[in-house]
């Protein structure tokens, strides 16, 4: 066995001061670290494929045993949520164009014109304190550091390193990140996001599953079933509990079977009544009143991030639980503004002038993540210096 | 020291630290206990300290630490400096036996492991993070070293293997000759 010597003890200080020195130079960025890096990913990228085929069996053996009472409360969940779309599934056939146009609608329009990347989650943080995930593509797709990451519920992080055909993609649950955001009221009708947001499907799949939901109760509110139409007859203010589905900056669309530039039940010649169902599309934008600027931050594994450096000025707007998380956007910000975030759950006021602090639930699941989309947006700041 | 590590027995430890590597990203990210990942490398570094002391626990460590932050991404450093520690703590215990039975070692590989894993938030806060110390600590921690302490018995021979290390040969003094 080995003894304690000077010499030894000389050998462990000289390989921590090494780390240090490695360390440094590291975070101040360095190439020749940064190509050293690049092809030991290289060189591991066969042996991880082959693990990766051998430890499958065993991981999903793994699983199997230990998450069955998991699947089986998801599958139940999924089974009632797949009843209820059935339930909805006629009328939402008879109304395919406005489905259409309202998927249109339901895009994030923060991001039209912004080029995005479809990735796959290949990997997942292998410590117990990051909150990061690999994707598929990297710097061959025009993936850089920085970029916001999204799925169609809203933002899921940023990319913090590239290679060639990978990236790093830190959650917003990261106690390190760090997104501008502004707080806006929520509609009327908005109660949040609801259990079934479904995250973590394919981008189809979501499609599907959101135009489907929304058609039905669109028109179950408003044509058919006109039992939740608001008092004022205002299409935003109907009472539609699953409203919060939508992204923040989604606008509504409603059915008017009796416009009056189409009047239905309209009598013929003959005096016989003819129904006609001629519907016309009113699209209606919420008010979304912008409360407050702040800095969402994450809280690590477990914990939902928080928006800190608020300022609460009653005369203006109070910040509230419901209300609705957007990125800010802004000169140097990394992500462009107007992609939904999450909502408020929770207001935890502070003495002194630090402001409340906010919770947020984030609409994306980020424990359960298939495939995403990177923005490839470049910001103003750096827009400009090129 | 650069080329004493080339051409030692680190060269041993680099392919089995690559397929380690490859299982903590791959199988052990899948299985987890509590919510908690079990960090198989870490075990590696511990257990090379508690086999072959405080000098080669630190080697082993700084390898595959390197190893470690080239692959996930982070500062270089961020993890091989808790790694490093924890092989160093491991071999420091180790002194106190100079062969260590295997519940000895596992208890080494445990301290060393838990040693280890302590260490990388307190990195991570030197480099900069905010707030690394998660609640959740007092449950990564322990479930981190026993975990480490369950894989020692086929650890402990592995880095022997890797660093070379052969057992000490107790020797009798030769006699006296007789006139």
């Amino acid at each position: 066995m080995a003894i304690y010597t000077v010499g030894r003890r000389r050998v462990i200080v000289a390989l921590l001061l090494t780390l240090v020195l490695l360390l440094t130079l590291d975070l101040r960025g360095n190439p020749v670290l940064d190509r050293v890096r690049d092809g030991f990913a290289r060189a591991m990228a066969p042996i991880e494929s082959a693990t990766d085929v051998i430890t499958t069996p065993v991981s999903r053996a793994w699983n199997g045993v230990t998450q069955y009472d998991d699947l089986e409360r998801e599958n139940e969940a999924l089974q009632d949520q797949l009843d209820r779309l059935i339930g909805t599934q006629a009328t939402a056939r008879l109304s395919v164009e406005e489905a259409a146009e309202l998927k249109a609608l339901l895009s994030l329009n923060s991001l039209a014109g912004i080029p995005t990347e479809v990735a796959k989650v290949v990997g997942a943080s292998s410590n117990n304190l990051d909150q990061i995930i690999e994707i598929d593509i990297g710097r061959t797709r025009g993936v850089r550091v920085g970029m916001p990451v999204v799925n169609q519920a809203g933002l899921i992080g940023k990319i913090t390193s590239v290679t060639d055909n990978t990236a790093k993609v830190m959650l917003i649950t990261d106690s390190r990140y760090v997104v501008p955001v502004r707080v806006q009221a929520a509609p009327a009708a908005d109660l949040g996001p609801t259990d079934t947001r479904p995250s973590g499907r394919t981008n189809e799949e979501l499609e599907d599953l959101v135009a489907t939901t929304l058609v039905t109760d669109v028109l179950a509110s408003e044509s058919s079933l006109p039992q939740n139409d608001g008092a004022n007859g205002d299409p935003a203010s109907v009472d539609d509990p699953t409203s919060g589905d939508l992204p923040v900056n989604a606008t509504s669309t409603t059915l008017d079977p009796n416009d009056g530039e189409s009047p239905a039940g309209a009598l013929p010649v003959d005096g016989e009544v003819i129904e006609t169902t001629t519907t016309t599309t009113t699209t209606t934008v919420p008010n979304l009143t912008a409360k407050e600027f702040g800095a969402l931050e994450g809280r690590g594994r477990g914990l939902i991030p928080q928006i800190r450096f608020l300022q609460d000025n009653p005369s203006l707007a109070v910040l509230q639980e419901g209300d609705l998380v957007v990125t800010a956007g802004g000169f140097d910000s990394l992500a462009p503004p107007d992609i939904p975030i999450g909502v408020a759950v929770n207001r935890a006021d502070r003495s002194g002038p630090g402001g409340p602090l906010l919770d947020v639930q984030p609409y994306a699941d980020v424990t359960r993540l298939n495939f995403l989309r990177v923005v490839l947006y470049t910001p103003l700041s750096e827009v400009e210096r090129e | 020291m650069l080329a004493a590590i080339w051409q030692g027995p680190v060269i041993r430890l680099i392919p089995v630290g690559m397929l380690l590597l490859a299982l903590q990203r791959s199988l052990f990210v899948e299985i987890t206990i509590a919510g908690v990942t079990i960090q198989v490398v870490l075990a590696l570094a511990a257990a090379a300290g508690a086999a072959g002391g405080s000098e080669r626990g630190a080697m082993a460590g700084f390898v595959l630490g390197v190893m470690y932050d080239m692959l996930e991404g982070l500062p270089i450093g961020s993890t091989a400096i808790p790694m490093t520690i924890a092989g160093t703590v491991a071999g420091f215990l180790a002194i106190i036996v100079a062969e260590p039975h295997w519940w000895l070692a596992m208890l080494f590989t445990m301290m060393g492991a838990a040693v280890g894993e302590v260490m990388v938030p307190v990195t991570r806060l030197f480099i900069g993070a905010s707030d690394p110390f998660e609640p959740r600590l007092t449950l990564i921690v322990p479930v981190v070293a026993i975990a480490a302490g369950v894989l020692s018995p086929l650890f402990v021979p592995l880095a022997r293997w890797c660093l070379r290390i052969r057992s000490a040969e107790w020797v009798a003094p030769p006699r006296e000759p007789t006139l």
